[in-house]
């Protein structure tokens, strides 16, 4: 089969770039060896999921593949415990849990290529800081919630307001910052806007979403910015989450656009041996690709790859390595049958009925989907430097039955966690206690016991080091970010980087795309979307 | 056409299906709306079973609701929703005369709380709800409103219309003896203020607060909020309403309260207007004039 590219891996990146290549005209295949797509960022069954696992952490038998093997490398200390609920079927569990800001790269690739016609989402209803076991702390991210607030005092409730109304605006000549950029930001906080320590856990951990106290000020402020600038655009919270699992759905949808834009897809299949032909010969494509159980072979200009589905041979060659400066992560995940309330002390001291002439119901505080912080040190057994997070996913993202919620606890291993000598379900154990702490009521003064856990750790890609002159082979997936709400954005940020290369690379190749006989250049990303008569025209 | 209709005093079923169509072209037309309902009284009432009255006016009720989806803010509309529900008939039964009149209402207030949602400053709605809790048969009480206006203000406290609410219906609850007054004002001083610390820009908050304070027949509270206010501005420099608001409750304190004063007091009080007058002119510009009447006016009175 001639083709302008092959692409190799389902991942997101890889899926955005194959979306707007084919989009663009270019004939592309799509190779994934597994049977779903997604690759590292998949929606999983429960069953899928424990099979996932299964996979990874078995010991390496000589038949398996070198992607298999590659997996085993980055997921690593995988322990499993619970047994296989019912309706395993009913839930989507990401592989890599992410929030995708109301305004950003990814919401306007998904809404300039039409996927988000395939896709759901759901707003996140709150994200809170965890204070003690039972209870949260309320962030405040807005006007609204600073007013309402009842911890902060007046001056604080101030000061925390000038912070926000100096983040939201144009502060890169500010004198504020003037010098800082690189200074740590909860310094920064605590330095030039007098805030007291609440108010910089609040900002530093649950607005910015900072990973470490050291994080310097530039990059968060500029965070911050954006969430505050996604707030409204769908409802009060600046963040999305993806129904049936997030990433690895929105991934699938990208790969149906690019179907239906005529782009091959196989999944399942392993690429057994990929050959570079000489360059003197011009005619057949550069490289020419086999795959097992499959007689045709796909012959390309351009190879577009995430590392693990290159074989090692090749993997010398590409052009765009992945950061090696990206960190580790401990992942749990964990599916649970009671709900997590997001409990706040005035809510509990308020629970005996202050106002009985109200008629205002008793506030239902538990969350369908909600984020959950830990700032450092804010529990005995937890990390004295790293802050992490639970990603609370119910049947409100349609990711778990009625009564089940999904957790994914993410702690990045860096500070004092970089080390390495506790395995990723001591690291996590406490978290997840101190988050089901948070499923307590009157009725059930127990916390609730997860039906199924599953730890594990996971390394960056061991990308290659050297920049290579091959610009014919492109790595594109890049580091996952360390901050929740950036997975999405630095994918979706890559791609279309991947996607200007990979267009000059086949215009060298002398390819253009194929049903346009003209000259005419690609000029954007995301050519203009055909005009779908529907639910716009009601007038 | 509809004119001349109108003109001969056609109260038929045709009519009236005109003045729908009418109406769903231009719901601003208030003639039509006039002929409507004349038609309603004159043609269609007299030969009507209660039940089919009731019928026929909530086919209204639907209908304006339909149309304030699309045109929330025309009087028509409203106005026609309030004759509509002044005609509901008694019924459906003798010793049930309130009940289709109870629902109506009771749909009424769900439509203007779904109003109010879509937009919590529309002040026709804010208005009509007024009108709504007023009229209905069984009273709703004041203080589950008051918790209403706090939902709404706590949704977005820049929102004049919800704390013009409170207003009424504190006034109302003082009034009637229902809530301490002294107590009541003490905590409403004490969310107002959160709202100032919050945001000192916002406009509906500084009034509302005045409201609070009224004529100033407590020097006390007059001085306490006075100095509440400076420390915000310690803390907010370049506060316009800040210095604004104490110049107000300063020369409020000069005119209700000088006879107990020190001439020292009176001239600093004075003093202190002067300052921040001036700098009001040179912070909020666009009002200098202004500022430099209002220093004219105390001097002429104090001096």
């Amino acid at each position: 089969m001639e083709l302008d590219a092959v692409v190799l891996g389902t991942g997101l990146s890889e899926s955005i770039v194959a979306a707007a290549l084919s989009k663009a005209g270019y004939k592309i295949a799509h190779v994934d060896i597994n049977p779903y797509y997604g690759g590292d960022e998949a929606s999983l069954t429960l069953d899928e999921l424990l099979q996932w696992a299964k996979e990874r952490a078995e010991s390496s038998v000589d038949s398996d593949s070198a992607y298999l093997s590659s997996q085993r490398e980055r997921f690593t200390n995988i322990s499993y415990t619970g047994s296989l609920p019912l309706q395993s079927r009913q839930y989507a569990v990401s592989l890599l849990p992410m929030l995708v800001p109301s305004a950003g790269p990814t919401i306007d690739s998904l809404i300039a290529s039409g996927v988000s016609r395939y896709g759901g989402f759901k707003l996140l209803e709150k994200v809170a800081l965890f204070d003690s076991p039972g209870v949260v702390k309320p962030v405040p991210g807005n006007k609204e919630d600073v007013f309402k607030n009842k911890q902060l005092s007046l001056l604080g409730k101030r000061r925390l307001m000038r912070f926000l109304m100096f983040a939201g605006g144009e502060f890169e000549d500010k004198p504020e910052l003037q010098g800082s950029e690189q200074m740590p930001f909860t310094d920064f906080l605590k330095d030039k806007f007098s805030l007291k320590e609440e108010a910089v856990q609040a900002i530093a951990y649950a607005l910015a979403f900072c990973a470490l106290a050291s994080d310097p000020t530039l990059p968060a402020l500029e965070r911050i910015r954006r969430y505050l600038r996604s707030s409204g655009r769908y409802g009060p919270s600046p963040f999305l989450v993806g129904h049936y699992g997030g990433a690895g759905e929105i991934a699938q949808g990208f790969c149906r656009t690019a179907a239906v834009a005529g782009a091959t897809y196989v999944l399942g299949r392993q690429v057994s041996s990929i050959v570079t032909a000489p360059i003197a010969e011009k005619t057949t494509g550069k490289y020419t690709l086999n795959l097992e159980d499959l007689s045709e072979q796909l012959r390309c200009d351009l190879l577009i790859s995430s590392p693990d589905h290159l074989p090692l041979d090749l993997q010398g060659d590409s052009s765009i390595t992945t950061a090696s400066t990206n960190c580790s992560f401990a992942r749990c995940i964990a599916v649970i049958d009671r709900p997590v309330s997001f409990s706040t002390s005035e809510s509990l001291e308020g629970s005996g009925g202050e106002d009985p002439a109200s008629d205002m119901p008793i506030q239902d505080l538990s969350v369908d989907t909600a984020l959950l912080v830990f700032s450092p040190s804010s529990i005995p057994i937890g990390s004295s430097t790293v802050a992490v997070n639970v990603l609370i996913t119910g049947e409100g993202s349609m990711s778990a039955p009625r009564g089940r919620w999904i957790l994914y606890i993410t702690m990045p291993l860096l500070g004092d966690q970089s080390g390495g000598s506790h395995s990723p379900e001591e690291l996590l154990r406490p978290y997840l206690d101190a988050t089901l702490s948070l499923t307590r009521t009157s009725e059930h003064p127990e916390s609730a016991l997860p039906l199924v856990t599953l730890f594990y750790e996971q390394s960056p890609r061991e990308g290659p080091e050297n920049n290579s002159t091959e610009a014919s082979l492109m790595l594109s997936t890049p580091p996952h970010s360390r901050y929740l709400p950036e997975v999405a954005d630095s994918a979706a940020r890559n791609a279309e980087v991947t996607f200007w290369r990979a267009l000059e690379v086949l215009k060298s190749a002398g390819r253009l795309p194929g049903d346009k006989n003209s000259e005419e250049a690609v000029e954007n990303f995301w050519p203009p979307l055909e005009y779908v008569n529907g639910e716009d025209d009601e007038w | 056409m509809l004119y001349v209709q109108k003109k001969n005093e056609d109260l038929s079923r045709g009519a009236f299906d005109l003045t729908t169509q009418m109406l769903r072209m231009n719901p601003e037309f208030y003639t039509v709306w006039n002929y409507r309902r004349h038609i309603f009284i004159q043609g269609i009432f007299p030969n009507s079973s209660p039940a089919a009255i009731n019928e026929l006016l909530s086919e209204d009720l639907g209908l304006t609701a339909a149309f304030l989806k699309q045109h929330p803010k025309v009087y028509w509309i409203w106005n026609h929703r309030r004759w509509c529900l002044e005609q509901v008939p008694d019924g459906p039964l003798d010793e049930d005369k309130d009940g289709w009149r109870m629902a109506n209402w009771n749909k009424e207030l769900f439509l203007v709380e779904k109003m109010l949602d879509v937009d919590p400053r529309n002040f026709h709605a804010w208005n009509y709800r007024r009108y709504v809790l007023a009229s209905i048969p069984v009273r709703r009480s004041q203080v589950s409103e008051l918790s209403y206006t706090t939902r709404k203000i706590e949704s977005n406290f820049s929102n004049f219309s919800a704390w013009h609410q409170r207003t009424k219906v504190l006034a109302s609850l003082w009034q009637a003896g229902e809530l301490n007054v002294a107590q009541s004002r003490e905590d409403e001083l004490d969310l107002v203020k959160n709202a100032m610390y919050t945001d000192p820009d916002d406009q509906s908050v500084w009034i509302y607060h005045r409201w609070l304070i009224g004529d100033g027949d407590d020097p006390l509270l007059l001085q306490r909020e006075i100095a509440s206010i400076q420390e915000l501005l310690d803390e907010q420099p370049d506060s316009k309403w800040c210095m604004e608001s104490i110049v107000y409750y300063k020369t409020l304190l000069l005119r209700r309260h000088l006879s107990t004063m020190d001439t020292s007091v009176q001239q600093s009080l004075v003093g202190e207007c002067f300052d921040l007058l001036s700098k009001l002119q040179y912070v909020d510009s666009n009002r200098k004039q202004r500022y430099i009447e209002l220093s004219d006016e105390i001097k002429n009175t104090f001096l």
